[in-house]
C-alpha cells in the first residue's frame, strides 16, 4: 500500500470523529463519572463500601432479584407469544402480511403515556374490562382490581416490548429454508415433530434476540411501573425514588452501576449471538 | 383448514387484540362529549381537543418538544451520516466494534443515562436548559441515524460512485449527486425514528424538568398525576395521528420495505 493511499484512508477515518468524540463526551463521561461517584468517600477517597452493604443487604438483593425476575418474566412471556405471531406473519399470512406489519409496528408510533391512559381506562375499577365481566356477561358478582397488581403491570410491560421480539423472531423465520421442514415431513415425521425437530431450532437465534432485547429494555424502564404501580421493588424505580424523594445520590449512581452492569452483560450476550448467525 | 392453523389464527388475532384495545379505547375516549375519561361514551365531541389549545403549558410543552425533536435530529444527522458513510464500507472487526459503540445508547437503561447526564451536564455548566436535554436527545437519536443510513448504504454497490469518479466528477459532486441521493431513504428512515424517539421520550427528559424544558410526555405525565380527563386521551390521538402521517408520507416517497432493511 502506497503512502498516499494509506494517508487517504486515515483521512476518511476523519468521518468518526464527530460521532466517536460527541459519544465519548455526552455519552461514555456522564455514565463513568456517575460510576464514580459510587466508589468515592465524601473525603475523596476510593471506597468499595457502597458496593458491600448493598450487595449483602437483604433488602437490595431482593431489589437486585426483583428486577432480573421482573424482566426475565417479561422476556420469556413476550417470546412466548411473539412467536405463533411471527410464525403466522411469516409462513401463513399471505397477502394480510402488510395488515399484521402495520398492526405491529402501530402500536410502537404511540407514547407510553397513552398505552397507560388506556390501561387505565379498561381495567379502571368502573372501567370497560369490569362493565363486560359483571354487567354485560355476569362472569363476577363485584368488580374485580386490576389497576396495582403485578399482573397488570407485567401485561403492560408486555404490551410495550412484544412487538420487538415478534420482528426478532419473523426476520430469522424468514431465512429458514421451508424445504428442509417439507423434507423432514416427506421423511415421515408429523407436521408437529418437523416443527419441532428443524423449525423451532434453527430459529433459536431469533428467540434468543429477541429475548436479550426485550430483557434489556424491560431492565431499565420505571414509566409503566410507576404509573401502574404493581408493587414492583426494582432497580430503576428506586433510582426514580432516590431521585425524587430520599436524595441520596450516592446510593443511586452504586445502583446505576449495577443495572449498566446487567445492561452491558446483555450487550455482550447479544453480539455473540449474532456474530453466531454470522450478521 | 387445519386445527393447528386454525389455533394459530386464532392466535394472532387475540394477540392483536391485546395489542390494539388500549390504543382503540383511548382514541375514543379522546371523541367524548363526557367529562370523565370512562365509558360508555353519551356521545360525540371534539371539545377535548379544543381543550389541548386552552391548556397553555400542553402548549408550551409541545413546542420545546417539536425543537427539541428538530434538533436532536439534525444534530444525529450531521454527527451520523458521516460515520455511517464511514461504517457501510468497512469490514474489519475494529468498526464492527465502533459500529457496537455507537449503537450502544439504545441498549444503555435509559433512566441511567437521564440521570446520569443531568449530574455532568450541570458540573459543566449547562445545567437543566434546553442545550442540555437537546445534547442528551442527540445522544438517544444518533444510533437510529447510524443504523438505517449504514444499512441503506451497505446495500448500495459501490459501482455508482467509482463510475462517477472515472467519468471524472469530484469527491464532493459524486457524494452530493451520487451517494446522497442513495442514501435518502436512510436518511429520511433516521430522521423519521429520531424525530419520534425524540418526541415521545419521557425518561430522559423528566430529569430535566423546568419552566424552559419540560416536554410534553412531561408535562403529560404532570398532568395525568392530578387529573384523568379525556384532554390526555386527545392529545395522545393527535399524537399518534401525526405518527401515522409521518409513516405513510415516509413509505409513499421510499417505500417501508427500504427503510426497514435496518430494523
Amino acid at each position: 500500500m502506497s503512502l498516499q493511499s494509506l494517508a487517504a484512508r486515515h483521512r476518511r477515518s476523519l468521518l468518526l470523529a464527530p460521532a466517536l468524540i460527541f459519544l465519548a463526551v455526552f455519552f461514555v463521561m456522564p455514565l463513568f463519572d456517575n460510576s464514580m461517584r459510587s466508589f468515592v468517600t465524601e473525603e475523596g477517597g476510593f471506597t468499595l463500601a457502597r458496593y458491600a452493604d448493598f450487595l449483602t443487604d437483604r433488602f437490595y438483593l431482593g431489589v437486585i432479584a426483583e428486577t432480573v425476575v421482573l424482566s426475565a418474566a417479561v422476556a420469556l412471556i413476550s417470546v412466548v407469544a411473539a412467536y405463533p405471531v411471527a410464525y403466522v406473519l411469516v409462513r401463513k399470512s399471505g397477502r394480510f402480511s402488510g395488515m399484521i406489519i402495520f398492526m405491529l409496528i402501530a402500536p410502537l408510533l404511540t407514547s407510553i403515556i397513552m398505552r397507560t391512559f388506556g390501561w387505565q381506562v379498561l381495567f379502571a375499577r368502573r372501567g370497560l374490562v369490569n362493565q363486560w365481566l359483571v354487567q354485560d356477561l355476569g362472569l363476577l358478582d363485584a368488580p374485580l382490581r386490576w389497576l396495582n397488581t403485578p399482573g397488570l403491570a407485567i401485561a403492560a410491560l408486555v404490551h410495550v416490548l412484544v412487538p420487538f421480539a415478534v420482528l426478532s423472531i419473523a426476520s430469522v423465520l424468514q431465512g429458514v429454508d421451508r424445504r428442509l421442514e417439507e423434507g423432514a415431513l416427506m421423511l415421515g415425521a408429523s407436521r408437529f415433530r418437523a416443527f419441532w425437530e428443524v423449525t423451532l431450532p434453527l430459529t433459536m437465534d431469533g428467540i434468543g434476540t429477541g429475548a436479550i432485547l426485550v430483557f434489556m429494555i424491560a431492565n431499565g424502564s420505571f414509566v409503566t411501573l410507576v404509573l401502574l404501580g404493581g408493587g414492583f421493588q426494582t432497580l430503576p424505580l428506586l433510582i426514580y425514588q432516590q431521585f425524587n424523594t430520599t436524595r441520596d445520590f450516592p446510593l443511586a449512581a452504586t445502583m446505576s452501576t449495577i443495572l449498566l452492569v446487567i445492561a452491558v452483560a446483555c450487550l455482550w450476550l447479544q453480539l455473540r449471538l449474532v456474530r453466531r448467525q454470522g450478521v | 383448514m387445519r386445527l393447528t392453523d386454525i389455533l394459530l389464527w386464532l392466535f394472532t388475532a387475540a394477540f392483536f387484540v391485546f395489542m390494539l384495545l388500549p390504543i382503540l379505547v383511548v382514541v375514543v375516549i379522546s371523541f367524548t362529549s363526557a367529562g370523565y375519561a370512562a365509558f360508555p361514551i353519551p356521545g360525540w365531541s371534539l371539545k377535548w381537543f379544543a381543550r389541548i389549545f386552552e391548556y397553555q403549558p400542553f402548549i408550551d410543552s409541545l413546542w420545546v418538544s417539536l425543537e427539541l425533536a428538530v434538533v436532536a435530529t439534525v444534530a444525529s444527522c450531521v454527527l451520523g451520516i458521516p460515520a455511517a458513510l464511514y461504517l457501510a464500507r468497512s469490514r474489519s472487526g475494529w468498526a464492527t466494534a465502533i459500529t457496537t459503540f455507537l449503537l450502544s445508547p439504545l441498549s444503555m437503561p435509559m433512566i441511567v443515562i437521564g440521570f446520569a447526564s443531568l449530574f455532568f451536564l450541570s458540573a459543566l455548566g449547562f445545567g437543566v436548559s434546553f442545550l442540555a436535554l437537546a445534547i442528551v436527545h442527540t445522544v438517544i437519536c444518533l444510533p437510529y441515524v447510524i443504523r438505517t443510513v449504514t444499512a441503506v448504504y451497505r446495500g448500495i454497490s459501490p459501482a455508482y460512485e467509482e463510475a462517477a469518479m472515472i467519468l471524472g466528477a469530484s469527491r464532493l459532486t459524486t457524494f452530493r449527486e451520487v451517494t446522497l441521493p442513495l442514501i435518502r431513504p436512510g436518511i429520511a428512515a433516521g430522521c423519521l425514528f429520531s424525530f419520534l424517539t425524540s418526541f415521545d421520550n419521557l425518561p430522559v427528559s423528566y430529569f430535566f424538568g423546568s419552566a424552559q424544558t419540560n416536554t410534553l410526555p412531561v408535562v403529560m405525565l404532570a398532568y395525568m398525576e392530578h387529573q384523568f380527563d379525556p384532554s390526555i386521551a386527545a392529545l395522545s390521538t393527535l399524537q399518534l395521528a401525526l405518527a401515522v402521517v409521518a409513516l405513510v408520507v415516509a413509505d409513499r416517497l421510499y417505500g417501508i420495505e427500504k427503510m426497514t432493511v435496518a430494523t
